[in-house]
């Protein structure tokens, strides 16, 4: 039997059996992967089409348009229940996991804390290669060792490391191709998000604004490493508009005579205000352009040392493709103080306009717990959404001493994880922390390269926490449904085809919800934090939903070491 | 100055004296520089006083870390400023990776009694030492290795950390200024027969 007709037929029998939803186009993508065998070169129409992909999982957040959904249905509301352990892989890192696992043609790339690289077999689990980064003397990184995956193109795999190094690998043998240093790590500069590949280009950011740098989006040529070009998130002239509201309206409290005094005197403090990238730009193809957000200024807490408005800290910004050249920009929290930024990934999907008319949206959801709907076309913000957690005593300035009681804190609302768009409901689902926090000020000078927070925000002890998976309709703003948890929820979220939200928690329960009702139809025990994105594809025929369980460093969630396959036959 | 270990002083002041007349470029390699520093720190990385840290095996950027930061003066220590004044950023470098190479000393420290262990990991648990020293209290990159440290070394730079007299970290400072003494006795304690 060929190894096509064989699963044709077991195509044509599950379809018989009334259990796939598939249509035509995605039957032929089954079709196709078979044909050629286990080919692993991805090539830059492959990515174009990733929406319409029903077989691999080709980037950290499924497409250019970054929505997590995955549009089989193999696995569907009707039969959730059966879903159970294809294969457990289990890497040699016993860390904190934030991976998201990318499938091309049956060939699985997942990766580790401190930078390790896997490709499986996705049908058995089964190891191909790894590649251990031999990590420099000096890496330094706020919120634990992690990695969030690689970006797959032609015949290459990307990784960013926490030492700041770009690095290439041969995807049959996980060799170093090239590898490049992006910026001195002794200065705070650190990589965990996965880069994005495009038209030849390797899109990275930076982590950082926890050690004073000075943020930065480069692309670099995919075939040889070479920076092509490089865009500041921080711009020379970081004052801005003096703005005394946030995004929503909210009194952020400014003492502006204070602060233009302060300029007078220090200067712009552009060269260490931090603005971090957290998450894989999106990528617009129509217009040519990304979309990403930019984390918190540095110190974090301390607003003395950095009059202004900080530009482009917590903002959305959009840039040429091709050029890095900025387009348009909007600022969500001029000035903050709290960390509230924004991290979570950019998301591309059509929304309506105040007058009922479909525009080119971008949306995200930040740390103070709003969904934000912008427009494409010149960044205005169209509209944000209902608050999907308490906020009490908002922008309250950080005091001296024990320090200001206020909510969210500042892990969030919205942390890194990425959110799933179900473009068919206009929905997007968020999973969100409720921890009290005291933000308090400690005025610090610039510690070179050391963690310099100004300050602190901890947990208030003995008051609840928890979290939230909550949907949200980003043509209207309002919660669709939401669903409590008893932790709060850091890791990400999928969508797909089947009417069903797959996401995980501290507790170690990964579960499967109704994506109209969020009613929860699946769960399964995974022996330690599932806190890091799910991912789904399909090899000859099977659908599989594949999930990363090692925990948290920054919760504190029982760390482990799987990768688990789950599938229904 | 106060040297506790008057010996080791002695060869110090030679060893110094020696490596300060020999040839200043850098063929001088780890190892001989190394010389030096067993003097204090130990020949078998057994330190030869139980306020001196251990070095063996403690992880290689933190070691560099610390080293620039004597050198720079943020962090301050008249023994350690004297040794770092004869050190290029290269001899630091290789100094961290050789130490960082050799295998961590087992000062014989066991658990404290378990009514200290209790407090302590309450403390370690609200103030989620593990986030950043991680399992095991081993550390990585810049993060020090905790587990098995001389206890009395731990409890004086911990209160170092609290009064500001180590001040080449701020959030360590920040961390520490809300915990008594018997609340760092308790984590020396622990940490140390971790
Ligand atoms: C005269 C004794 C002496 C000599 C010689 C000496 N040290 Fe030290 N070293 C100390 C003391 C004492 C401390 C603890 C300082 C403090 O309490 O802050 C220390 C601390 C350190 C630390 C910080 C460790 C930690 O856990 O924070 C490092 C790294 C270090 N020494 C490396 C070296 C190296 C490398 C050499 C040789 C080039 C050397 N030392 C030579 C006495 C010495
Ligand atoms: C946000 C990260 C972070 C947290 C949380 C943290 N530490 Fe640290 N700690 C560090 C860093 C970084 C250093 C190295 C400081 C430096 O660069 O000088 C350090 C240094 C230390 C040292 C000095 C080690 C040596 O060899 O000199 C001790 C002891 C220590 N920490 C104990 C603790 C304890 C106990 C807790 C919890 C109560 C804790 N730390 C929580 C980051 C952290």
């Amino acid at each position: 039997m060929s190894k096509i007709w064989k699963t044709t037929t077991m195509l044509a029998a599950l379809a018989g059996l009334g259990l796939l939803g598939l249509n035509r186009a995605q039957a032929d993508e089954v079709g196709q992967s078979t044909i050629y065998g286990d080919l692993t070169f991805v090539t830059q129409d492959m990515l174009n089409q990733a929406e319409h992909d029903g077989n691999n999982f080709l980037m950290t957040h499924g497409n250019y348009s970054q929505t997590r959904y995955y549009p089989n249905s193999q696995i569907n509301a009707f039969n959730v229940q059966h879903l159970h352990p294809a294969w457990i892989f289990q890497t040699d890192v016993m860390e904190s996991m934030e991976t998201a696992p990318i499938v091309v043609n049956g060939v699985m790339y997942v990766t580790t804390s401190f930078d390790h690289v896997f490709a499986l077999n996705a049908r058995t689990g089964e190891q191909l290669w790894e590649y251990k980064h031999k990590l420099g003397p000096i890496s330094v990184y706020c919120c634990g060792p992690n990695n969030r995956g690689v970006a797959v193109y032609e015949n290459m795999v990307y990784l960013a490391t926490l030492d700041a190094k770009l690095v290439a690998l041969n995807a049959k043998t996980g060799k170093v191709v090239w590898q490049t240093e992006l910026a001195d790590p002794e200065l705070g500069y650190s990589e965990t998000m996965a880069p994005t590949v495009v038209n030849g280009k390797v899109l990275i950011g930076t982590n950082g604004g926890e050690y004073g740098i000075r943020g930065f989006v480069r692309a670099y040529d995919a075939k040889t490493g070479k920076l092509l070009w490089n865009f500041h998130t921080i711009p020379e002239n970081s004052v801005g508009v003096w703005g005394t509201k946030d995004a929503t309206g909210h009194d952020l409290h400014r003492d502006i005579a204070a602060e233009k005094a302060a300029l007078a005197k220090l200067g712009d403090p552009y060269k260490r205000l931090g603005g971090g990238v957290w998450q894989n730009p999106a990528v617009d193809l129509k217009l040519n352009r990304i979309y990403f957000n930019v984390g918190n200024p540095s110190p974090d807490l301390d607003g003395s040392p950095r009059p202004g408005d900080n530009l482009y800290t917590d903002s959305l910004v959009s840039l040429d493709l091709d050029t890095g050249k900025y387009v348009c920009h909007y600022q969500y929290i001029p000035h903050d103080v709290w960390d509230l930024d924004a991290v979570s990934p950019a998301v591309l999907v059509d929304v309506k306009d105040n007058d009922g008319k479909i525009v080119p949206g971008v949306i995200h959801a930040g740390k103070t717990g709003y969904v934000y709907v912008n427009d494409r076309r010149d960044c205005h913000l169209i509209r944000f959404s209902e608050p999907m957690v308490p906020q009490e005593n908002m922008f309250a300035l950080p005091t001296h001493g024990i320090g200001t009681r206020m909510l969210p804190g500042a892990n969030g609302g919205v942390e890194w994880s990425p959110m799933a768009v179900d473009p068919h409901l206009s929905l997007a689902y968020a999973i969100n922390l409720h921890q009290p926090m005291h933000y308090s000020v400690a005025e610090a000078a610039y510690p070179a390269g050391k963690l310099w927070l100004g300050g602190a925000f901890k947990v208030i002890p003995g008051e609840p926490q928890w979290g939230n998976i909550t949907a949200v309709d980003y043509d209207t703003g309002k919660i669709a449904w939401q669903v409590r948890t008893e932790q709060p929820m850091i890791g990400g979220v999928l969508a797909t085809g089947g009417g069903l939200v797959f996401t995980g928690e501290g507790n170690g329960y990964f579960k499967a919800y109704d994506s109209k009702t969020g009613a929860e139809l699946w769960r399964f025990q995974a022996g330690a934090g599932v806190n890091a994105p799910p991912s789904s594809y399909t090899v000859e025929g099977k659908q599989y939903i594949v999930v990363g369980a090692g925990g948290n460093t920054q919760l504190d969630y029982k760390r482990g070491n799987a990768i688990i396959a789950f599938t229904l036959y | 100055m106060r040297f506790l270990c008057s010996g080791c002083y002695a060869l110090f002041l030679a060893l110094l004296i020696f490596i300060g007349q020999s040839s200043p470029s850098a063929a001088q390699n780890a190892p001989e520089k190394a010389a030096l520093c067993a003097s204090c720190h130990g020949q078998d990385g057994v330190p030869l006083d139980p306020t001196i840290p251990v070095i063996w095996g403690q992880n290689e950027g933190y070691l560099y870390i610390q080293l620039r930061d004597f050198a720079r003066g943020a962090r301050k220590n008249d023994q350690m400023a004297a040794v770092v004044q004869q050190l290029s950023k290269e001899d630091m470098q290789a100094l961290a990776a050789y130490f960082s190479k050799q295998p961590w000393p087992n000062l014989g420290q066991k658990a404290p009694p378990s009514d200290i262990v209790k407090k302590a990991e309450a403390i370690a648990n609200s103030a989620q030492c593990p986030q950043c020293h991680l399992g095991g209290y081993l550390g990585a990159g810049v993060q020090p290795r905790l587990a098995g440290q001389s206890q009395t070394y731990l409890r004086k730079t911990m209160t170092d950390f609290r009064s500001g007299a180590r001040a080449n970290n701020d959030w360590m400072t920040a961390l520490l200024k809300t915990y008594s003494d018997a609340d760092i006795a308790a984590l020396a304690a622990y940490l140390a027969g971790f």
